[in-house]
């Protein structure tokens, strides 16, 4: 018997304890190397000796950073035991303090992608970093013979302080290599403004915190972007100074060809095409006394004009902004920026710094020459480290093509895409946060990027590539980033060092540059050359693709449309009544002999002419998650006009079904989203109604829960709710359900619309659940799932839930969610490490809603009991109210008088969503202040 | 008509044989064998379908249907109330009628209280398939649990889980207590030791003795007592599940009655169509006759009127009441997406109803089945537009968002009046499908069958 079942235990019993011991290390060592390579250990192994400071249990917070489009955007990242679930802004970081924005926090999904490149691929076929480095080391002795002719680095852009230290190491070594970006969606058009005004390239830093108006000509300042949570967060600090104080202003004005979230914030809107911008902003320097307007103007552009003029003037010196958006001409561009220098912007709401970002040696064109040199053979090896170009670049630019003129291409990212395809090399990138690294922020400050986990995958990043590219493998990402900062700091880098790597950043801003407005350019209405103007942006959700694979944008209900998994042909109401055309038929764009084709969407409150198409989608890529989803606008975008073209339109006769979250965006006579006067909002306190009831009220002992949120201050940027999606494990759930009406989110930004469809107002509405005090669905739930807890929380009990749905039908803000299938079991496992252990994963059949994230809750109760102590007033944030960048969302104890929320909640201001269901709900909301002038 | 149907009461005693014997000789010796079989597959074919849906239900999730967040009580719901009240009319004409001493109805209640149980079931069974958690629906009892938790006993669900309960119960016993003495009697008449066997055991030794006979109204009297009050407060109990709600369309007072009216009119309608049908195939005409039908049509009539009394007040109370909500809700009835349910239910409810003011009508079986039909279709509309009106456009214009069923829902649907008809069948070929007994004691005291 022992005989027959001996195997694996043979020889067992005379090993002593030390080989033993011997053969646990080597399995330990093994789990470890099997990790890297995303298989899941099957041996759970307790520490032998624990890292220090390791609590298990416990989460951790790093400072560290995640670059968008170059910049660094300096995170606080959560980890538990070692595995990083949760993303937020950087509390201490002067650009957006805590705040951050949708792309932000989904980028933690990005580091557990199970579509990531994992692997080393030549041709295509998987093969060895080995490989990969000795054929990189011959290249690197060839390059070295002829002095790197013929070299090609394109990358997209950065402002890595060490990616630039290579970079010159590497011109050093190869002089006739040279360096070329790639942006599909940058911002490069306004350093062409800003070189007009000035005479050289500068980057136009906004102060949006001092303003006391601002005049936006097709400047989305607010909208999705690189810059989204610092602008936000810095208006945020102005439109605060103003709802506080008598005789604060923060006035905004927005005239722009399609809604934009800095539209809908404004003042006043004015709707104009895109070449209508050039002439009023001339119009509004003229009125501003700076030169003359060429332009006639309609009443109501007049009205808005002289209502702008006035705004400017009325505005404290320094405290006036003019900001035309870097789609405009450069020479719109120039004309804003030497307006604000005659109203003393300089140095007070705008300031102007080297750019942030590094500049390729050739400013203009740096991609369209890489591919001039492409086609005429003068490329050899071509390295495209992180970025695509293949699928985004411009019509006019045949790159895809190009390459195949090129001996030696080597792609680098973080998924093997359509430019891996195309290439000869592809190496996986390591995401951010498995990297060390460096980056500077919008406003110069360097970023120290920290590792919060081992990289999943045998993966290696930028500096270290650009070693191997060298012929010198095997560096570590550490070393390459120490080495920039030892170089930059000298004698002082072991204590510096150690003093940033915590803080997440070296408080060092780029210094302003001086520069002398030169005279006013001038400014043409072009003449028309199609009957529509087609308008190209990034998309709110995906960006320009590069978040394709990321499904909790991908499920981001878009602003204004709230949709989702797809893109759309925005038209306006106007051109829909014209045309015939209704959202989801599919139409044929053709501009210059080139054609796309997508899904209309009527887009209230856009010019009558201008059509949108959105940038990211249309990717093919069999087998993930962006295949198939939505329609490609690059190839109807031109190199020398990236912003706007001309065309016309036609219907196909075909229509798709559009996964929409909010089919009905009209607010009617409804009162949803109300608005106040400023001046009573600031002296007035709330009248206290409290509906007659038989019974007597609950006991209220603190703490009671409860929250406010500003409608005033909400942008409608969705942070929050993707940051509610990562910290609460909520699940996306797919196009298909989402069309059936069965999205998870639990905190949800409303859309809403006033008046008619061609000039409406348009307004956001965050609604998380209200816990109501006297909650409908506490009385409905037949098995007491859903309870009410004695801090006034309305509770869901998982557990209990035998899924009734009766908590639903009766909620009348239909803000729970149900588990319609198993929406979260067959999720891959590296999914399921991003998942917060703090929070259940709710299975199919139950009932979920926003908790207040009674997980924070809970953790703030045990901290301040430890101390023995009440908890303090801001102790508790929950996730949603951490990622606002505007901090619309303030949470805290309304049984204290003194609490910031409960000093909110005696604005005049503060209403209950809903009133007369006197449901008593615990979220209510501060109403939108009217005009935004001097009362 | 037979010789035993014209029989006068006599000086001697009844002959209660003829009666009996047309009665007990129907399972005994089937007449409709075949036509019996094709109508009892097609049933079992239905009741397949029923439990194929059934089965793809739990195996994928409730996901299956084409609920979504406003729309998360829909055709599951609306077959619910709609089984349920046609489950109404059996309880009501037999126990009602017969402490009110009218024994016309004892030509029908059996059959009508056969109708109620089979009902109950179809419908007791569609909360349980609707849940989340299936599995788990006995959370809603309160039994002595070890989890420490009991029902929340302020929801209409848990109320509305002891009434349907309660109501089966209580519906089984009175159909089950008036049967014996008839499967006595068949027992006695059967000649294969299989049908002795069979209706002896059924019959609990029923003997007709004195004191069985004493006991047996006693407990009949009893349970119909019983009976009675659960008519009117199941379906009380059913409308607060939407009464409870703060849903604008449904936080009315006037829910209670007006489901006990819409769940009788109902109920009515299908014991016509049930009537009519049994009537013709089985050639009762000598036991249902003329004035049966006439009196079946009067009270769909009546119930009819009640329904449509409660239409009309709805719309009143919206427009006197001038409440913003209300009168949205009056709005999307009348012109929203759901328009076809309102008119569906407003003409298949009351247009062909007012045809039962003739006399000549009512005693049509034809007629009366089609109006039985027509009135059964707008009752189900009538639920469907309940639901999915009030629920597609609820409060927020944000969470406005429309309810189409899936293919799954109306096969469950579908299926279910297969889960009816099987055992209704077996009903109708194995247990004697009118009381005999109850007419034979009415033409002893002196009525005529008509009466009787």
């Amino acid at each position: 018997m022992e005989a027959e079942f001996a195997g694996p235990f043979e020889g067992m019993a005379d090993q002593d304890r030390r080989d033993l011991l011997k053969v646990m290390g080597a399995a330990l060592a093994m789990g470890g190397l099997s990790a890297c390579e995303g298989k899941p250990d099957s041996r759970a192994i307790p520490y032998v000796t624990a890292p220090d400071n390791l609590v298990p249990g416990k989460p951790r917070y790093y400072a560290t950073a995640v670059t968008f489009g170059g910049y660094a955007q300096p995170v606080v990242g959560t980890t538990w035991d070692g595995r990083p679930v949760k993303l937020d802004g950087l509390p201490g970081h002067p650009l957006a303090g805590g705040g951050s924005d949708a792309f932000t926090q989904a980028r933690v999904l990005e580091l557990y992608d199970p579509e990531r490149s994992k692997a080393v691929r030549r041709l295509g076929k998987p093969t060895s970093w080995a490989a990969f480095e000795t054929a990189m080391a011959r290249e690197a002795q060839a390059l070295d013979a002829r002095q790197g002719e013929g070299f090609r680095l394109l990358t997209g852009p950065s402002a890595s302080p060490t990616f630039a230290r290579e970079l010159k190491a590497l011109m050093d070594r190869w002089p006739k290599a040279r360096w070329h970006v790639f942006e599909a969606a940058g911002e490069e058009g306004a350093l062409e403004g800003a070189r007009l005004a000035f005479g050289r390239p500068l980057s136009a830093r906004l102060k949006l915190d001092q303003a006391q108006a601002i005049v936006c000509l097709d400047a989305d300042i607010l909208g999705p972007g690189p810059h989204q949570a610092a602008r936000a967060r810095a208006w945020s600090g102005a439109r605060r100074a103003f709802q506080q104080q008598p005789g604060a202003a923060c006035r905004l004005m927005a005239v722009e060809p399609a809604p934009s979230q800095t539209g809908a914030m404004a003042a006043d809107r004015l709707i104009a095409a895109y070449d209508r911008i050039g002439p009023l902003a001339q119009a509004l320097a003229a009125a501003c006394g700076f030169g003359e307007a060429q332009t006639t103007l309609s009443p109501r552009e007049a009205q808005w004009i002289a209502a702008a003029a006035k705004a400017l003037k009325a505005a404290a010196p320094g405290t006036a902004l003019v900001v035309a958006g870097f789609q405009q001409p450069p020479e719109v561009q120039a004309l804003a920026l030497q307006l604000c220098a005659r109203l003393a912007a300089l140095g007070g709401t705008l300031a102007l710094t080297e750019p942030v970002l590094l500049q390729p040696p050739d400013k203009d064109g740096s991609f369209a020459a890489l591919t001039r040199d492409l086609l005429a053979g003068r490329v050899d090896v071509l390295a495209i480290l992180d970025c695509n170009p293949a699928y985004a670049a411009p019509a006019d630019l045949p790159f895809a093509a190009a390459l195949a003129e090129c001996r030696t291409v080597v792609h680098a990212g973080l998924h093997a895409d359509e430019t891996a395809a195309f290439a000869h090399w592809h190496a996986p990138l390591s995401h951010a946060l498995e990297s060390w690294d460096d980056a500077r922020a919008a406003d110069g400050r360097p970023s120290l990027i920290q590792p919060l986990v081992r990289p999943l995958y045998d993966t290696r990043t930028i500096p270290v590539l650009l070693q191997t590219l060298q012929g010198r493998p095997g560096a570590s990402d550490r070393d390459l980033v120490m080495q920039t900062w030892r170089e930059e700091w000298g004698d002082d880098f072991d204590r510096r060092w150690a003093a940033a790597l915590p803080k997440g950043f070296v408080d060092e801003p780029a210094m302003d540059a001086q520069a002398e407005p030169g005279p006013a350019p001038a400014v043409s209405e072009p003449a028309a050359s199609g009957p529509l103007d087609i308008l190209f942006r990034p998309d709110p959700a995906v960006w320009d693709g590069a978040f394709a694979a990321n499904a909790w944008l991908q499920e981001l209900p878009k602003p204004f449309t709230t949709l989702t998994w797809d893109n759309v042909v925005a038209v306006s109401p106007a051109l829909a009544r014209e045309r015939g055309l209704n959202n989801g038929d599919v139409l044929r764009l053709s501009s210059g002999g080139r054609s796309i084709e997508g899904p209309a969407w009527i887009m209230a409150g856009q010019e009558r002419r201008t059509v949108v198409v959105y940038l990211g989608y249309g990717r093919r890529l069999p087998g993930t998650l962006a295949d198939g989803a939505g329609y490609n606008a690059y190839p109807l975008r031109l190199s020398t006009s990236p912003w706007r073209v001309r065309g016309d339109l036609r219907k196909t006769g075909r229509k798709v079904e559009l996964a929409v979250v909010q089919p009905q965006t009209d607010e009617g006579r409804e009162d949803f989203v109300r608005t106040a006067d400023p001046g009573q909002a600031r002296t007035a306190k709330r009248a206290k109604t409290v509906s007659p009831s038989f019974y007597p009220d609950k006991p209220q002992p603190p703490p009671q829960w409860g929250m406010s949120i500003d409608l005033d201050l909400c942008i409608g940027c969705n942070a929050c709710v993707v940051a509610c999606q990562s910290e609460n494990n909520v699940p996306s759930v797919g196009r298909a359900q989402v069309r059936q009406g069965r999205h998870m989110h639990w905190l949800r930004v409303d859309q809403y619309r006033k008046g008619g469809e061609d000039e409406p107002a348009l307004a956001f509405q965050p609604v998380p659940c209200m816990h109501c005090e006297e909650a409908p669905c506490e009385l409905g739930c037949p098995v007491n799932a859903t309870t009410h807890s004695s801090e006034g929380l309305n509770q869901q009990v998982y557990n209990r839930c035998i899924g009734t749905r009766t908590c639903s039908t009766y909620c009348p803000y239909k803000v729970r969610r149900f588990n319609w299938f198993d929406y979260t079991g067959k999720d891959p496992p590296s999914v399921q490490a991003a998942r917060n252990p703090d929070v259940t994963v709710r299975s199919r059949g139950v009932m979920e809603k926003c908790t207040y994230c009674v997980q924070r809750i809970d953790e703030a109760r045990i901290n301040a009991e430890l101390d023995g102590r009440p908890i303090r007033d801001g102790e508790v944030v929950p996730a949603c109210a951490q990622a606002c960048p505007t901090q619309a969302i303030v949470f805290g104890d309304v049984s204290q008088a003194g609490s910031a929320v409960s000093r909110r909640k005696t604005q005049a201001r503060d209403y209950a969503l809903l009133e007369d269901f006197d449901t008593r709900p615990r979220t209510t909301y501060l109403a939108r202040l009217k005009d935004g002038g001097v009362a | 008509m037979t010789a035993a149907a014209r029989a006068k009461p006599g000086p001697t005693r009844t002959n209660f044989a003829p009666v009996t014997r047309e009665i007990t000789g129907i399972p005994l010796d089937f007449p409709q064998r075949r036509n019996w079989w094709v109508f009892f597959l097609c049933a079992c074919a239905l009741l397949a379908l029923y439990l194929i849906s059934a089965a793809v239900l739990f195996w994928n999730g409730v996901g299956m249907w084409g609920l979504n967040i406003p729309v998360n009580w829909a055709m599951a719901i609306t077959n619910y109330i709609w089984w349920l009240g046609i489950g109404h009319a059996g309880t009501l004409i037999s126990a009602l009628l017969l402490l009110l001493g009218q024994h016309w109805r004892n030509s029908l209640n059996r059959f009508a209280e056969a109708m109620t149980l089979f009902a109950v079931v179809c419908a007791g069974l569609y909360p349980i398939l609707h849940l989340g958690r299936p599995e788990r629906f006995f959370w809603v009892a309160p039994y002595p649990s070890t989890l420490g938790v009991w029902p929340q006993f302020r929801s209409p669900l848990a109320w509305d889980f002891f009434a349907v309960l309660t109501y089966l119960t209580v519906s089984v016993l009175f159909w089950y207590i008036g049967l014996i003495p008839d499967l006595a009697a068949t027992r006695d008449r059967a000649r294969s030791r299989a049908a002795q066997l069979f209706y002896g055991v059924v019959a609990l030794g029923w003997r007709g003795a004195s004191r069985h006979w004493v006991r047996w109204n006693q407990a009949y009297r009893l349970t119909a007592a019983i009976a009675v009050p659960l008519v009117v407060s199941v379906h009380s109990e059913i409308s607060l599940l939407l009464a409870a709600g703060p849903v604008p369309g449904w936080n009315s007072t006037v829910f209670p009655p007006y489901f006990v009216f819409g769940a009788a009119f109902s109920g009515f309608a299908v014991v016509a169509m049930i009537t009519t049908v049994l009537r013709r195939a089985f050639a009762l005409e000598n036991l249902v006759t003329s004035r049966h039908l006439d009196l079946l049509g009067q009270l769909t009539l009546a119930t009819g009127l009640m329904t449509a009394y409660g239409y009309v007040a709805e719309v009143f109370t919206a427009l006197y009441g001038g409440e913003p909500n209300e009168l949205k809700v009056l709005h999307d009835r009348l012109v929203g997406a759901y328009a076809w349910s309102y008119w569906g239910a407003v003409i298949f409810n009351f247009v062909p109803l007012q045809l039962l003011w003739l006399k000549r009508v009512r005693v049509n079986p034809l007629l009366l089945f089609l109006i039985g039909l027509s009135a059964a279709t707008g009752m189900w509309m009538e639920r469907f537009m309940l639901l999915t009106v009030s629920l597609h456009r609820e409060g927020l214009v944000s969470s406005y968002f429309n309810y189409v069923p899936s293919v799954w829902e109306w096969t469950l649907f579908v299926g279910s009046i297969g889960l009816f008809l099987t055992p209704f069948l077996l009903f109708v070929r194995f247990v004697p499908m009118i009381s005999a007994f109850e007419i034979n004691e009415a033409r002893d005291e002196g009525k005529t069958v008509d009466e009787a």
